[in-house]
């Protein structure tokens, strides 16, 4: 090899390099309120700790639950027992080995009142499902037997609200109780928190990563391949769109509106992924109008929802009237029975309800990143064409939040959080009104589907009872679920292996930055 | 001087007051709630219940106000909900970010402002004037908000001089603070210059007018003389008000620029903790706020002196 041949292989050499020990950067549109997983918390927070924590069972890609620190996990006969075999040579970030002494402290932590851990009620019996006993019998099993057998127990487990259940190192609190930071198992650790301003994730170079050939929504292959991601705070959509284009930004959600424009750049790419994200139009089914049914069914019928899909999602999302999102294992032919626009129905209907031209008020806010806005004046575009006078009234986000939290409406365009199984989508909406106010959708049958699919793990079986429910639902038009929101993620070319999915969170693992 | 500055300071305690007062009140008269937004849409009402009495917000308005006055008289703001950290060094600590970007902004806005305002009345109608005029009326007529975008496309996206996003602490590494900060107090300044060079125009236009003026020009001196030692001195008293009234509104005030810019500001926080329904961290806020408005004019009052003469400080 010549000398010059040797001078450029060291140059590429060096230029390879110097790339891989380059940061990504990440925008937010808002900064992440604690690093203490599942406790003060939102999307943000959740995308960003788990990052730096992980729980014995995870989400897959689809939406399916598997271990992540745990090697396998058995279900005892009778379904209420579960044991988890802890997988070997797991380190926290201060170089202790993970046991199920670990575990256990981490559980007897998040059950304690005082750490206002916000899923204690999914377990303690509150809301139905109670561990009462845990056990770790040896420094590699973790063992927890509930009540009753759930068929939501390891979904619950993986749900990212509850920061997976992540295993925590004792001294991620101070020796008083209160939190210090994070020490987890997970492929990055704190690096350093600005409040307000932004949060550095460094590369734990003692991760030791699930098996698998590739990323699997939390599962699978984790290894952090950069040396660091910073996650910027960004609350200003232009802002993002310019420090995208100047490649100051590496990564982050735009609005719908935007994507057309950004795809016209030369410096990212585009990348979609369907969400479990559920933007629907709610009916206040104690209204004194629309109480009655078939003025639902004829709102339901005086919409083309197809073409509202594509002006409230920029044509990016495609109508599905299901409470299932439709990559789930669980979204099949009769999920996708869907309401049809029908002008002859809608008159018929109008006329069976009585209805005389009375005012409906749609409430809406104009949020950037849900589409409750253009999905009410669509929406209400529609209804006046179809002789059905419709108002939109735009609320601030918390003031809308009230009203809903009090069921205080008459139409409201909402957006349902991502919900992974079909019967916790379900149990966003439907319940007792006396009760939950904020319900939407108050049916006893749709209560015991509901009750029987947090009880049977059976799929077949869970099948049935969602296609049923499905079916009664549209029957009760107490919603309309529009489509499955679009996670759109705007990536700098030079990043390879990002890519959007289904829980619309951002993953920096077995990402890197392109030689 | 001492005693009219003590007087003032005692004078400013029932404004804050009405402050307090006003702001726990009104805060409270807005729909929405921060246990509702913290626990999102799978909030219960026992879950919601739960949370607002950790909070504290389960109590009586009285009681609640009671225990944040008590707290306040001692120095104390409490806690943010959202974030749980303590108020006080929270806002010191973005008010510093803020407070360089306003000091130095205005103070340059009015090192270029005064002297156009005044060089403009000087030559009024002519075509100086006008163009002087008529830039200010524009600089003023820009929503900040657009003239920071148009900045950042400009100075970061087109020619990559400045970083469009981010922010790096002056302390922290002085010479990228500064690069950081530029397009922020660009922007302000640029709005600023608008606002004060229009008051320095009126405000010497008038004493342009009085009869001492036409006297020392009677006298043979020479023009310079005639506006530096009669008309600006004596013009310059509400230019100076309105330079401290821009100071106390922009140091409680510059969120538009702020989330622009992405700075960690006092405004970002006080628009953020409106939305999150933060309670504890908007009264603290709008309470050092109205003290720093407080504290800005008594300043500029007590400045008066230096400029004229005719003021005492009594």
């Amino acid at each position: 090899m010549d000398w010059k041949a040797t001078a450029a292989l060291a140059l590429l050499l060096g230029t390879a390099s110097a790339t891989a020990q380059q940061p990504i950067t990440v925008a937010l549109n808002a900064d992440i309120r604690s690093t203490n997983p599942g406790v003060n918390r939102d999307d943000n927070t959740d995308a960003i700790v788990l990052h730096m924590v992980e729980g014995l069972v995870g989400y897959r890609e689809n939406g399916a639950v598997a271990p992540l620190l745990a090697e396998a996990v058995e279900v005892s006969p009778d379904g209420k027992t579960y044991s988890f075999r802890l997988r070997k040579g797991v380190k926290f970030h201060n170089g202790a080995e993970m046991t199920s002494a670990d575990v256990m402290w981490s559980w007897n932590r998040y059950m304690d009142p005082k750490t206002d851990w916000r899923c204690r009620s999914e377990f303690d019996g509150r809301t139905g499902m109670k561990v009462v006993e845990v056990a770790a019998p040896d420094a590699a099993t973790f063992v927890m037997t509930l009540d009753k057998p759930s068929a939501l127990f390891l979904d619950t487990m993986a749900r990212t609200d509850c920061a997976m259940v992540a295993i925590l190192h004792k001294d991620s609190v101070k020796a008083d109780g209160s939190w210090d930071k994070p020490i987890g198992t997970g492929p990055f650790m704190l690096g350093e928190w600005k409040r307000g301003e932004s949060v550095s994730l460094k590369r734990f170079d003692g991760y030791v990563s699930p098996r698998g050939d590739g990323r699997d929504g939390y599962v699978g292959r984790k290894r952090a391949l950069v040396p660091e991601v910073r996650v910027l705070a960004i609350a200003d959509g232009a802002t993002v769109k310019a420090g995208l284009m100047s490649g100051a930004i590496d990564v982050a959600d735009v609005p719908d509106s935007d994507v057309a424009e950004m795809r016209k750049s030369a410096a990212v790419q585009v990348l979609t992924a369907p969400s479990a994200t559920k933007p629907a139009i709610l009916f206040q089914t104690r209204d004194p109008l629309l109480g009655n049914v078939k003025l639902r069914q004829a709102i339901a019928a005086a919409l083309d929802l197809d073409e509202l899909v594509a002006q409230a999602s920029n044509e990016l999302g495609k109508t599905n009237n299901s409470a299932i999102y439709v990559t789930s294992p669980y979204y099949d032919e009769a999920q996708s029975k869907r309401y049809q626009a029908d002008p002859a129905k809608v008159k018929r209907l109008l006329a069976e309800a009585g209805y005389k031209g009375q005012p409906i008020k749609i409430i809406a806010n104009k949020r950037a990143t849900v589409p409750s806005f253009p999905v009410a004046v669509v929406t209400q575009a529609m209804l006046q064409a179809a002789g059905i006078k419709a108002e939109i009234e735009v609320l601030e986000w918390a003031t809308q939040l009230d009203r809903y939290s009090k069921g205080n409406y008459q139409m409201m365009s909402f957006s349902y959080s991502a919900r992974i199984d079909p019967a916790q989508s379900y149990n966003q909406f439907s319940g007792p009104k006396d009760q939950f106010p904020s319900k939407a959708w108050d049916n006893r049958r749709a209560d015991e589907l509901i009750e029987q699919a947090t009880l049977i793990s059976d799929s077949a079986r869970r099948q049935e009872l969602f296609d049923e429910l499905h079916e009664l639902m549209l029957a009760d038009a107490p919603l309309i679920f529009l489509y499955n929101q679009v996670d759109t993620a705007v990536v700098s070319k030079r990043l390879r292996g990002f890519a959007p999915w289904v829980a619309s969170k951002p993953r920096l693992w077995e990402v890197s930055v392109a030689p | 001087m001492l005693r009219f500055a003590l007087t003032r300071i005692v004078m400013a305690i029932p404004t804050l007051l009405i402050v307090a007062v006003s702001v726990f009140v009104l805060i409270r008269l807005i729909p929405g709630d921060p246990a509702s937004l913290m626990l999102g849409d799978l909030a219960t009402p026992a879950s919601i219940a739960d949370l607002r009495a950790r909070l504290g917000l389960d109590q009586s308005l009285f009681t609640q106000f009671g225990i944040w006055f008590s707290h306040l008289l001692k120095g104390d703001l409490g806690v943010s909900i959202n974030s749980q950290e303590p108020i006080l060094p929270l806002i010191l600590s973005r008010f510093w970010v803020s407070a360089q970007i306003v000091l130095v902004a205005v103070f340059f806005a009015s090192l270029v402002a005064v002297p156009a305002g005044v060089i403009a009345a000087w030559q009024q109608d002519s075509t100086l004037d006008l163009g002087l005029v008529g830039a200010a009326t524009l600089l003023l007529s820009i929503p900040t908000f657009w003239l920071g975008l148009l900045l950042l496309l400009f100075f970061g996206l087109k020619l990559e001089w400045l970083p469009v996003v981010g922010y790096v602490s002056i302390g922290d590494d002085p010479w990228r603070g500064i690069i950081y900060l530029i397009m922020p107090i660009l922007t302000l300044f640029l709005h600023e210059i608008g606002v004060i060079l229009r008051m320095a125009r009126a405000s010497t236009l008038e004493v342009l007018r009085l009869d001492y003026i036409t006297h020392a020009r009677a006298k043979g001196l020479s023009e310079g003389a005639v506006l530096w030692r009669h008309a600006f001195k004596n013009a310059f008293g509400p230019t100076w008000t309105l330079i401290g009234l821009v100071l106390g509104n922009l140091l409680g005030g510059i969120a538009v620029v702020e989330t622009v810019f992405t700075i960690p500001g006092l405004g970002r926080l006080l628009v953020d903790s409106i939305f999150a329904r933060d309670y504890p961290v908007i009264q603290g806020c709008m309470l050092f706020v109205a003290f720093c408005y407080v504290l800005v004019n008594l300043v500029i009052d007590l400045c008066y002196p230096i400029f004229d003469p005719r003021v005492t400080a009594q």
